[in-house]
Order: C-alpha cells, then sequence, then structure tokens
C-alpha cells in the first residue's frame, strides 16, 4: 500500500506539468501539491507500520529458530558432540542465525517492497504509455540471465566462507578455552600460526566471494540505467513527434527512479538472501539431525508403557507425578542388570564384550579394571547417553530403551568422571534448578560429599560463582561439588564414576563413610581405581579390555589369586615396602 | 574480584556512535591499509560526478532536444549516456571490491592482534573472562569495527560527497529553488537529533543482551551431558527463552528507532517535492525557469534525501563499530601483567643452587584468601619431591607459581637460583614443565598431540619412547594409530588413556623440571607403578616435583612435603615421616588401614 501511494506521486507531477505546459495560469497546482503531500503522508505511516509488522515478525521468527536450534542442540547424544566442535556450533547459532535473520529482515522486505514496485510501476507505466514500457523493459531478460549464472558462483563460495567461519569459530574456541596448556606448554608460536592459517583461509574465501559480488551489485545499476537511456532516447522521439506529452517522459523517468533503488539494491538483496540460505541450511542439517539421531530419533515408548500397573521401581515420570512423591527413598530401589552387552564406539574396537552382571536393588558393585577397560562406558550406555543394543541393559527389570529419556535419568544420580561446573554459584551448580532440591537438601548432599565445610570459608559461601568449568576451585573442591549434585536429587540409582580419584586419603575415608550411610538402600554402580573403596563394596566385578574376567567378593576373588588378587598383592607390597 | 580489571558490565556500557579518541585509534589499526583507503576515498568524488551527471544529461536533453525537436542531438545526449553509465559500472565495481577488500583486510588484522593478545594475557584474566565472550571479541565484535570502515568512513564520505554535489549542483542551476529543498534541513536536523539520543540507549541494551545470550549457550554446550544427565533441558530451555527474549524486545525497540527515521525523511522528501512544484510552477508561469530544470531539479532532490533516508541504517552501523571497537581496545589495552622482564637475567652456569626454591611466598587468587601463608620449600637439582596434602591447600596453586601462571604477592620463587620474574617467560616455560590436573588434549590426531610442545624435530623413536614410558600402548591398537583424531579435549578416548597420553606430551616436551599434578589420578595403580618405574629411568638425574593424594605414588619419592594451612608442615622421607607421627602418618594409617577396618 505504501509503494501505491508513493506511485500516485510521479502521476501527480506529471498531471502537474502537462497542466503547467497547456496552460499555465489555470492549472490548479495548489490541487496537485496537496495530492503529493497526501501521498507522502499516507505513504509514510503504511511503511512504519509495514516496517514494524515486518522486522517485529522477522525478530520473532529469528527467536523461534534459535529456541528451536537450542532445543535440538539439548535433544542429541555425545555422539553428535563427537563429530561437532563447540566452535562449529556457534558459529552455527550466532553468524548464522544473524544471516537468516537478514534474509527474513532485510531481503523480505526488500524483495517484498521490489516485488510491489515492479509491479505497481509496470502498471502505472503501461498506464502512461504501453510502448514506451515495453522498450524499458527490454534489458529485464538480460538481468534475469545474468543473475542466474551469477547466483551458482556466488552459492559456493558463501558456503565455502561460511564453513571457513566455523573452523576459525573452532581454533579460537579451542586455544582460548585451552589456554593453561597453551601457556604450560609455550604452545604460543603454533597456536597463532594455526589461527593465522585460519584467518588467513577465511580471508581468501572471504575476498574470492566480493570479486564475484563486486561485478554483480553495480550490474544492477547498469541495466537500471540503461532502461533510463532507452526512455530518454526513444521516449525523446517520440515527445518531438508529438506522440507522447513531456509530463508523460517525466513520469515515466520518475517510474525508472522509483525502480533505480530496488534495482541497485536488487544485488545486494540477493546476496543477503543467498548468505540467509546457505546460514538457513546450516541451521536445518542441525535441527533435522534432531529428528533423525537426537533424543527424538531415539524411539521412545509409548507413554502408557512408562507406567505399568504394578509400579515396582521407583522410576516415576517426572513430568506427570508430583515430585513430592517421586522421593525414591519410599519406593522400590530398582537394580542394574547388564546381559550380554557388547558395545563399540563408532569404527572402534568393541569396549565392553559380552559383559553380564548385576547389581541387585540396594546392592553396591565396585567395577575395576585398568584404563580404557570400559568401566565409563558402562555407566554411560545405563544411562543412555550411548544408546546400548536392544536387550542387554535393563533398569528395574525393564529395558533401558523402553524407558523415556526422561523416567531413566530422573532416576540415575551420576557423578561423571570428568566433573563440569557452570559459571554460576555453587549452589546453582549443586541443585541446577530441579524442584525438590532446596537449601536444606543442598546443605546434606554437600556435606555427605565431605565440600560444606570448605565452601561455607568462602566470603560468598555457596553463593559464590565458580569460573568456568569450575576454574576457581581445586579439583578435589570441583569434583566433590558434582558428587553433591548427584547426591541432592536423592535419585535411588547411583552411578559414581572415579568420583574419588582427586581427594586426599582423609577426605575420601570421610566421604565413604557419610556414604555408606547415605547411600544404605540405593544401588550403587562405583567404577575406581582404589581398590581400597572398591574392597568394601557388595561385589567386585573386573573388567579386562571389556570382558568380565572375575566377579565376587573381596574374600572371593583373594581365593581365587587371579588379576585382582594380583591387584592386590601389588598394592599390599608397595604398602610393606613403604612400611619398610 | 575487587580489582577485576576488565569488568564484563562496564564493557558493555557504551554506545556513542562517534567518539573521537576511538576514531583516532581506529585510524591507527587502520594505518597499514591506508593505500587502500586513500584508492577508496579517491573513487568517491569520480562516482558522484558521473553519478551527478545523469539528471544533467536529462535537463539538457529535454531543454535543449526534446523541446526544440532537435532529434539528431537527442542521439547525440543518449551516447553520452551510455559512456557515462559504462564509466560508472567500470567505477562502481572497483569501488565494491575496494571496499570489501579494505574491510576484510582489517577484520584479518585485527583478529590476529586480538588473538595474539589474547595469548599473552595471563591466567589470571581468564578465571574472569568466560570463553564465549572471548570469542564474541575475535570473531564479531571485529566484523562490527569492520562496517565502520565499509559502511562508516566510506559510507559518510560517499554521501558527504555526494550531499555537496548536489547542493553545488542545485545551487548553480537555480539557487532560489534549492532554497525551497533547503528549507526543510532544520526540521530534518531536529528529527536526526532526537532519533539519535534515543537510539543510542537502544543499541547499548541490544549489545548487553547479546553476550549474556551467547556466553550462556557457548557454556551450554561444553555442559550439556550435564543437563541430560540431570534431565535439566526444560529448565535450561526456559533460561534459554528468557535470555532469548530479552535479546529479542532490545532489538525490536531498536529497530523502532531507526524504521521511523526512514519514514520521516522519506515523507519530508515527498513534500520537498510537493513544495517544489508549488513553487517551481509559479516561476515557470513567470517563465523564469525551464521545464528541464524543474526535471532535474526533481530527481536531484530525490539524491538529497536518499542519504539522509538511510542514515538511519548507517547510524546502527556506527553505533554497534563504535561499541565494539571500544570493547575491542579495551581489551588491547588491558596489558598483560605478566611478561617477559625486557632483559631477561642470563642462566647461570651451574651455581649449584636449588633447582626449585619457594622463598616465603605469600600467594591469594582474590584479595586475602590466602592460599600460602609464607610458605617455604626447595628442591635440589636431580631430586624427586612429592608434595601431598588436603584437597585445596595450594598444592597446584604452587605448580602454576613454578610456571608463573600467576605472580606471587610477597616473597620469590625461584629457578635455578633466578627469581622467576627475571627469566625469560618462554625459556622458564621450556624449563619447567607441568602436567595439570585436568589434561587437556586438543582436537587433531595424537600425533599432533603430542608433539604439541616440543621445537625441532622429535624423531618417531622418540615418539615410541615416550609411549612406552607412559604406558599408552592402547594408541596403537586405535584403527588408525598414532593418526587417530581425538575429538574436543580427548573425548573418544578414556579418562586415564587422556592422562596417559598427556605424561607421554610432557616427555616428549623434556623439560629440566618435571612437574607431575594428580597426572595420574584416573590411572589404574598397575599401570602407574609401571609407569613411575620407567619414568625412575628416563627422567634420571632430572628434578621432578609429584602432587598426589594416592600414598602409593608418592612415598617412594627422595623427599615428601606435606602441605597444611598454606605451608609446608612437614618435610622429610617417607620414613621420617612415619617416625615422626604427624599428618603424614595419619594419612598414611587411614589409607593403609581401611582395609583391614
Ligand atoms: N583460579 C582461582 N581463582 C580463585 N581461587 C582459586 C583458583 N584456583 C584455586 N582457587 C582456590 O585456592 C585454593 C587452593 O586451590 P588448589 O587448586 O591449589 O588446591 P589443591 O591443593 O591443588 O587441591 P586439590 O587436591 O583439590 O587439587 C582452593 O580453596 C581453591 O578454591
Ligand atoms: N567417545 C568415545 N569414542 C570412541 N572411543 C571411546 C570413546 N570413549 C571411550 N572410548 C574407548 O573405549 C574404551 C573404553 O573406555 P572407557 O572410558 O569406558 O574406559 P574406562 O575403563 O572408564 O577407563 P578409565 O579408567 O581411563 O576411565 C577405551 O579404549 C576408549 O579409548
Ligand atoms: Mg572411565
Ligand atoms: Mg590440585
Amino acid at each position: 500500500m505504501g509503494t501505491y501511494a508513493s506511485l500516485t506521486i510521479p502521476w501527480t507531477v506529471k498531471r502537474a506539468i502537462d497542466g503547467l505546459q497547456a496552460d499555465a495560469a489555470s492549472a490548479p497546482v495548489g490541487y496537485f501539491v496537496a495530492l503529493i503531500a497526501l501521498s507522502a503522508v499516507v505513504n509514510g505511516l503504511a511503511r512504519l507500520g509495514s516496517r514494524f509488522a515486518i522486522t517485529g515478525g522477522c525478530q520473532r521468527i529469528e527467536s523461534e529458530i534459535r529456541t528451536d536450534l537450542f532445543a535440538a542442540l539439548q535433544s542429541f547424544p555425545p555422539r553428535f558432540y563427537a563429530t561437532h566442535s563447540t566452535g562449529d556450533l556457534m558459529a552455527r547459532s550466532t553468524s548464522d542465525i544473524t544471516a537468516v535473520r537478514s534474509l527474513l529482515g532485510f531481503g523480505t522486505i526488500s524483495l517484498v517492497s521490489t516485488t510491489f514496485a515492479f509491479v505497481g510501476v509496470l502498471a502505472a507505466m503501461l498506464a502512461v504509455d504501453p510502448w514506451l514500457t515495453l522498450w524499458s523493459l527490454a534489458p529485464s531478460p538480460i538481468l534475469i540471465v545474468l543473475a542466474r549464472r551469477f547466483n551458482l558462483r556466488v552459492n559456493e563460495r558463501t558456503e565455502a566462507a561460511q564453513n571457513q567461519l566455523s573452523v576459525l569459530t573452532e581454533r579460537v574456541q579451542e586455544y582460548v578455552a585451552g589456554m593453561a596448556v597453551v601457556r604450560a606448554y609455550t604452545l604460543e608460536p603454533r597456536a597463532r600460526a594455526d589461527f593465522g592459517r585460519a584467518n588467513g583461509e577465511y580471508l581468501r574465501l572471504s575476498l574470492a566471494l566480493a570479486r564475484t559480488e563486486a561485478g554483480f551489485s553495480p550490474l544492477m545499476g547498469l541495466i537500471a540505467g540503461i532502461g533510463t537511456l532507452i526512455v530518454l532516447w526513444a521516449g525523446g522521439r517520440a515527445v518531438v513527434d508529438g506522440r507522447l506529452t513531456l509530463g508523460a517522459l517525466v513520469a515515466f523517468n520518475g517510474y525508472l527512479a522509483y525502480l533505480t533503488w530496488p534495482t541497485l539494491a536488487l544485488g545486494w538483496t540477493l546476496s543477503t538472501v543467498r548468505r540467509g540460505l546457505t546460514s538457513m541450511a546450516r541451521i536445518l542439517e542441525i535441527v533435522e539431525e534432531s529428528n533423525t539421531s537426537g533424543r527424538a530419533g531415539i524411539p521412545e515408548p509409548a507413554r502408557a508403557l512408562l507406567r505399568p500397573p504394578s509400579v515396582q521401581s521407583g522410576l516415576t515420570d517426572p513430568a506427570t507425578t508430583n515430585p513430592a512423591t517421586t522421593n525414591p527413598a519410599t519406593t522400590t530401589t530398582p537394580g542394574i542388570r547388564f546381559s550380554h552387552l557388547t558395545f563399540a564406539y563408532a569404527d572402534r574396537q568393541p569396549a565392553l564384550r559380552d559383559v553380564s552382571f548385576e547389581v541387585a536393588p540396594g546392592e553396591t558393585v565396585a567395577v575395576v579394571g585398568a584404563t580404557g577397560s570400559g568401566k565409563s562406558t558402562l555407566g554411560l550406555l545405563l544411562a543412555r547417553l550411548w544408546e546400548p543394543p536392544p536387550g542387554t541393559v535393563f533398569l528395574g527389570g525393564r529395558d533401558v530403551r523402553e524407558l523415556s529419556l526422561d523416567t531413566l535419568r530422573a532416576g540415575i544420580g551420576y557423578v561423571p568422571q570428568e566433573g563440569f561446573l557452570f559459571s554460576r554459584s555453587i549452589a546453582d551448580n549443586i541443585t541446577l534448578g530441579r524442584e525438590g532440591v532446596g537449601r536444606d537438601e543442598l546443605h546434606t548432599a554437600a556435606v555427605a560429599a565431605g565440600v560444606a565445610d570448605e565452601v561455607e570459608q568462602f566470603a560468598a559461601g555457596f553463593d559464590a560463582v565458580v569460573g568456568e568449568r569450575g576454574l576457581t576451585l581445586s579439583g578435589g573442591q570441583r569434583q566433590r561439588v558434582t558428587l553433591a549434585r548427584a547426591l541432592a536429587g536423592e535419585a535411588p540409582v547411583l552411578v559414581l564414576d572415579d568420583a574419588f580419584a582427586s581427594v586426599d586419603a582423609a577426605k575420601e575415608e570421610e566421604i565413604l563413610a557419610n556414604l555408606r550411610r547415605a547411600l544404605s538402600g540405593r544401588t550403587v554402580l562405583l567404577m575406581t581405581h582404589r581398590l581400597r573403596a572398591a574392597c568394601t563394596a557388595g561385589r567386585i566385578v573386573v573388567l579386562e579390555a571389556g570382558r568380565v574376567i572375575e566377579s565376587g567378593r573381596h574374600e572371593e576373588l583373594l581365593g581365587r589369586a587371579g588379576v585382582y588378587a594380583r591387584l592386590w598383592r601389588i598394592q599390599q607390597l608397595e604398602e610393606e615396602i613403604a612400611r619398610a | 574480584m575487587p580489582d577485576s580489571l576488565y569488568d564484563p558490565e562496564a564493557e558493555e556500557q557504551l554506545g556513542r556512535a562517534f567518539d573521537r579518541r576511538l576514531a583516532a585509534r581506529l585510524m591507527e589499526a587502520a594505518r597499514p591499509h591506508r593505500g587502500l583507503i586513500t584508492g577508496s576515498l579517491l573513487l568517491f568524488p569520480l562516482v558522484a560526478v558521473v553519478e551527478l551527471a545523469q539528471p544533467w544529461l536529462l535537463k539538457v536533453a529535454i531543454d535543449e532536444h526534446i523541446l526544440r525537436s532537435d532529434w539528431v542531438g537527442l542521439t547525440w545526449v543518449a551516447g553520452l549516456y551510455i559512456a557515462v553509465l559504462a564509466v560508472l559500472y567500470a567505477l562502481r565495481t572497483v569501488e565494491a571490491y575496494l571496499m570489501q577488500l579494505t574491510g576484510q583486510r582489517v577484520i584479518h588484522d585485527l583478529r590476529e592482534t586480538i588473538f595474539d593478545h589474547l595469548l599473552r594475557l595471563e591466567a589470571r584474566f581468564f578465571d574472569h573472562n568466560p570463553v564465549g565472550r572471548l570469542m564474541t571479541r575475535v570473531l564479531h565484535d571485529v566484523e562490527a569495527v569492520s562496517e565502520a570502515f565499509t559502511s562508516g568512513l566510506f559510507a559518510v564520505v560517499a554521501d558527504l560527497v555526494t550531499l555537496t554535489g548536489v547542493v553545488i549542483v542545485m545551487l548553480w542551476i537555480d539557487w532560489r529553488l534549492a532554497l525551497v529543498t533547503f528549507s526543510l534541513m532544520p526540521i530534518l536536523l531536529v528529527v536526526a537529533t532526537y532519533f539519535r539520543l534515543n537510539a543510542r540507549d537502544a543499541y547499548r541494551e541490544v549489545r548487553r543482551r547479546l553476550a549474556r545470550l551467547n556466553g550462556f549457550l557457548q557454556e551450554s554446550l561444553q555442559g550439556m551431558t550435564v543437563v541430560q544427565l540431570f534431565v535439566r533441558e526444560r529448565d535450561e530451555r526456559e533460561r534459554f527463552r528468557g535470555l532469548n527474549t530479552e535479546y529479542r524486545r532490545a532489538l525490536f525497540r531498536s529497530t523502532r528507532w531507526e524504521a521511523s527515521l526512514y519514514a520521516v525523511v522519506e515523507a519530508l522528501g515527498s513534500v520537498a517535492l510537493a513544495l517544489l512544484i508549488w513553487y517551481g510552477s509559479g516561476r515557470i508561469i513567470a517563465e523564469s525557469l525551464t521545464f528541464g530544470a524543474l526535471v532535474a531539479f526533481i530527481q536531484y532532490t530525490n539524491r538529497f534525501f536518499l542519504p539522509i533516508r538511510d542514515l538511519g541504517a548507517k547510524y546502527t552501523v556506527m553505533q554497534w563499530a563504535m561499541a565494539s571497537s571500544e570493547r575491542i581496545f579495551g581489551l588491547l589495552d588491558r596489558a598483560p601483567a605478566i611478561v617477559s622482564p625486557a632483559a631477561p637475567r642470563p642462566r647461570p652456569a651451574r651455581t649449584g643452587a636449588p633447582a626449585v626454591e619457594l622463598d616465603s611466598v605469600w600467594f591469594a587468587y582474590d584479595g586475602d584468601d590466602w592460599v600460602l601463608r609464607d610458605c617455604s620449600f626447595s628442591v635440589a637439582p636431580g631430586e624427586r619431591v612429592a608434595i601431598v596434602g588436603a584437597t585445596g591447600e595450594g598444592k597446584t596453586t604452587c605448580a602454576r607459581l613454578l610456571n608463573r601462571s600467576y605472580d606471587v604477592r610477597q616473597g620469590r620463587v625461584l629457578v635455578d637460583g633466578v627469581d622467576v620474574r627475571e627469566w625469560d617467560l618462554a625459556g622458564l616455560r621450556r624449563h619447567v614443565g607441568i602436567i595439570f590436573q585436568d589434561s587437556v588434549l586438543f582436537a587433531g590426531t595424537i600425533e599432533e598431540n603430542l608433539r604439541l610442545g616440543a621445537d625441532g624435530a622429535v624423531s618417531p623413536a622418540d615418539l615410541a619412547r615416550a609411549i612406552e614410558t607412559s604406558r599408552a600402548g592402547f594408541v596403537t591398537e586405535l584403527p588408525r594409530g598414532l593418526g587417530e583424531l581425538l575429538g574436543e579435549r580427548g573425548a573418544n578416548v578414556s579418562h586415564g588413556q587422556r592422562q596417559l597420553l598427556a605424561i607421554a606430551r610432557a616427555l616428549v616436551y623434556n623439560p629440566a623440571v618435571l612437574v607431575l599434578d594428580e597426572a595420574m589420578s584416573s590411572v589404574d595403580p598397575e599401570s602407574e607403578a609401571l609407569i613411575r618405574q620407567a619414568m625412575t629411568g628416563l627422567l634420571a638425574g632430572r628434578t621432578s616435583i609429584t602432587i598426589a593424594h594416592r600414598l602409593s605414588t608418592v612415598h617412594a619419592a627422595d623427599r615428601i612435603l606435606v602441605l597444611h594451612r598454606g605451608r609446608v608442615h612437614e618435610d622429610g622421607t617417607h620414613a621420617e615421616l612415619l617416625r615422626h607421627g604427624g599428618l603424614y602418618a595419619r594419612l598414611y594409617e587411614l589409607q593403609t588401614g581401611a582395609a583391614s577396618a
């Protein structure tokens, strides 16, 4: 509408000029002037409205795309993150989203207004003089052909540049995040060279893109100019021959001028659109992957399956149940069972081979074994961070693949081997905003994890904000905060993966004593290298290269004189030597 | 963090579109490209002249040929017009490329400068500045700055040139008619000023929100497993949505000003047109104005308002650019607190000084939360010393002081008898190698990771020996062996394997003093014993400091230091400390006695 209001202006100018030329004295100039002013106001208002509507809408869409992307990212298992670096994903959720917004905002506005402008101007021009209109449109086919050919070239180059930006982002992310190692190993020259290479390559690709675009954008101006030229020449002749009024020629020029800006902008618009589309594709790549491999892709059982009539497990669906009643202490604790579990990470040797053992409800089973023997993998499969084969991993008697992820994970308190802390307060890191984990639970868990005393000595106590990844805590403090986090949820099943590796003997003893109290009645899977921690467990499973080679109580295993007995002896021997 | 130096909030409160001091620094940054910039700037007047020739030709065509029915002359003018178009096309192409070239070069160089600077900043800085924010500096702020050149400097110069040209031509054709157009200028000025004041706050807000959003995103990506394990997806999504919505609102507020300015200027342009016709018609009637002149005037008026109309968009760009460059310069101005001395002291040849010595060291990360209080110890050359102590006692901190990740508050840290502050920084770090608690590996092949810090050639035999010593034999069983690609932070090998690789990496690095900070905490005891044996041979005569909780790791050391309350509490061999019956003896009892209990 704005466009049409503005189109009346050259028309009015035409009539004014024609009027003036015909009979200067009697022309109703005032009327024309008022008409122009009116059109201007209507035009301005309409434009303002449409801008607000379109921009507001675009920003809303952008915001939704961002949220969707975030949701998709949340649904991916570690397998996805193994092939997509943080840097790459950051690039997609920042630069690419910005490009999409430009596509939606500037791109749409200018495409729409260009289209309207073309249609409107065309109609108006036809009304003034059909013959001249045809003349002025002569360069259009050339324009279309050129645009086509150009599009292909630029598409490739845009994509190449965009991908290189991801690489660059990756480099920055990795080196900045690993700065402690960079410093310790004087890697600065290497980092600089590495970054320099990625940076240089990006420059090269951007300039290649710029070269192509530099030739195209002004081309639009050229073609618009040729239109004006034709009108001037052919139209001028018509005026000379008396077939056309001077006013009509001027109006025609006015219309063409209206087209000049959109046509000029068309080059720019097209490149924005192209960039936007490339980026959109890169974003969709992620969002769509979540449909095939993400959480949505993991076959979720029908809702009804989640709550079988006999609720013999303590696993309740947190989404549908009142948190107060999910307290697992009041329900029966589920057991864990691995049955002929063989699992391999992509293109590796199997990390687990035919593993079968059971952790009875309320029992504590320790898993020991050399580095890389597959201990952590057991835990990851149990929590379905990696997908186990069907019929191999059971929780509370049910295949974990048949449990919804929420239900499954809400039932497990997990201490991952590499503790991750958010740069939030310690309290936030322990509660993670879970319902039912208030200040009291937080405190109890922190005490059980043996970290409460230290935290309370910080000036801000539990509200102390830790640096990124828990940078400002000591290694042991970090590990115990993650332990407290797992304890705080009161989950019926606990997986403690090497959870005491970074604490001293006194602390470990204290925590173990606390845990014995806190863990009674809970099912515990404990992976550890410290036989002293393992030997008190109800049962010990020894893994070697992914196979269970021994299992039983501490005394049984010692009697069997196998691997466990040997490890135990080594430890004893060291102690003996030390004592001597 | 009272003196947290680089305050994230302060850094966000900016937003002038033009700041002389900043502009001067930007110019400084652009200096290496001044050839290019001058080239582009010279093109503008040319382009403007050629552009302004078009309406002029139109006027000539109407007044002197069409109205006089001069067909031949008209063809001449048309020919001239073609020439003008061709020149314009060529000029524009060159101009567009030059602009991109300058912009991209500036981006490239600035990125390099910032990254370089980050590499020189000390550990303390990174404690308080999340990776996400620093990435924004290197990647996004830099682009905004380059816009300061392409959309800012160039566009403003181009517009100024065009405007001046238009004004001159208009005055020349008919000064009275020109004044009619210019009469709207005061209104324009008022509008622009009003807009500017309001837009400033809006843009500032947008920046702040975006930084928060990206910071949150970056951290979420890295902590995704935790979120998933504890089923916090919905909660995190809500947080994200909240930040996202705030950002959108801020963005919309800023758009509102821009769009309003655009609309107002456009409307004013039409009003100018109406005035022209009203006044011009009177003059035509009085025959003091030609038709051609009026038509040309109408076109010039269009060109007069076009740059002003886009002022809003340009203003946005300038605001982003200024805000970004202020933040970039803020970062670049943050001088590294820990640098090599101007004249590093040359290492004395064998003075018989201890290899490593802490001399009454006081240290705190923040304020007066002292971690080390008057801590002193020394390690003789070739000695193997172990440091034990409860968690959070400051063992890692000692290690960080040794390679000058942080500087002591009081006292001295001496390496080879020379204060670390007098060492050449790179030399010191080549000399003292540390394997940190969390062993960060980089994405890339295992081999690249092992060769990481080694200068000069590392023979395959050296690699093989390092792998052998650190018992990282699993590498050979991987499908691609040493060529296996590691994920980010080494995510695709087990935790213990990561530590083994970190040890192998340190062995390849081959420092004179090796510090192992719980380097084997996730390695099974059997492998650990074997590694220790193998290392004894390899590191014979080498100084080493081992930090560990497992006393089995520690007891064979030449000397054991027990850290307690920020100072060395006990010092002696394993046997001596046991006899002494202090802290160490108690720890030992706990660790070995638990079995019988
Ligand atoms: N970057 C930092 N900023 C602020 N405080 C820190 C930082 N790093 C450590 N701290 C604090 O300093 C104290 C000593 O930490 P340090 O890492 O030296 O302990 P540690 O003896 O190595 O402990 P652990 O055995 O748990 O690794 C702790 O209280 C810790 O919270
Ligand atoms: N994400 C992964 N992708 C590919 N292979 C992996 C991945 N994670 C682990 N592996 C491999 O699987 C095997 C078992 O790893 P796992 O982490 O389960 O060992 P672990 O017993 O926990 O060892 P540690 O004692 O070192 O923690 C190892 O050989 C390891 O290299
Ligand atoms: Mg593990
Ligand atoms: Mg430590």
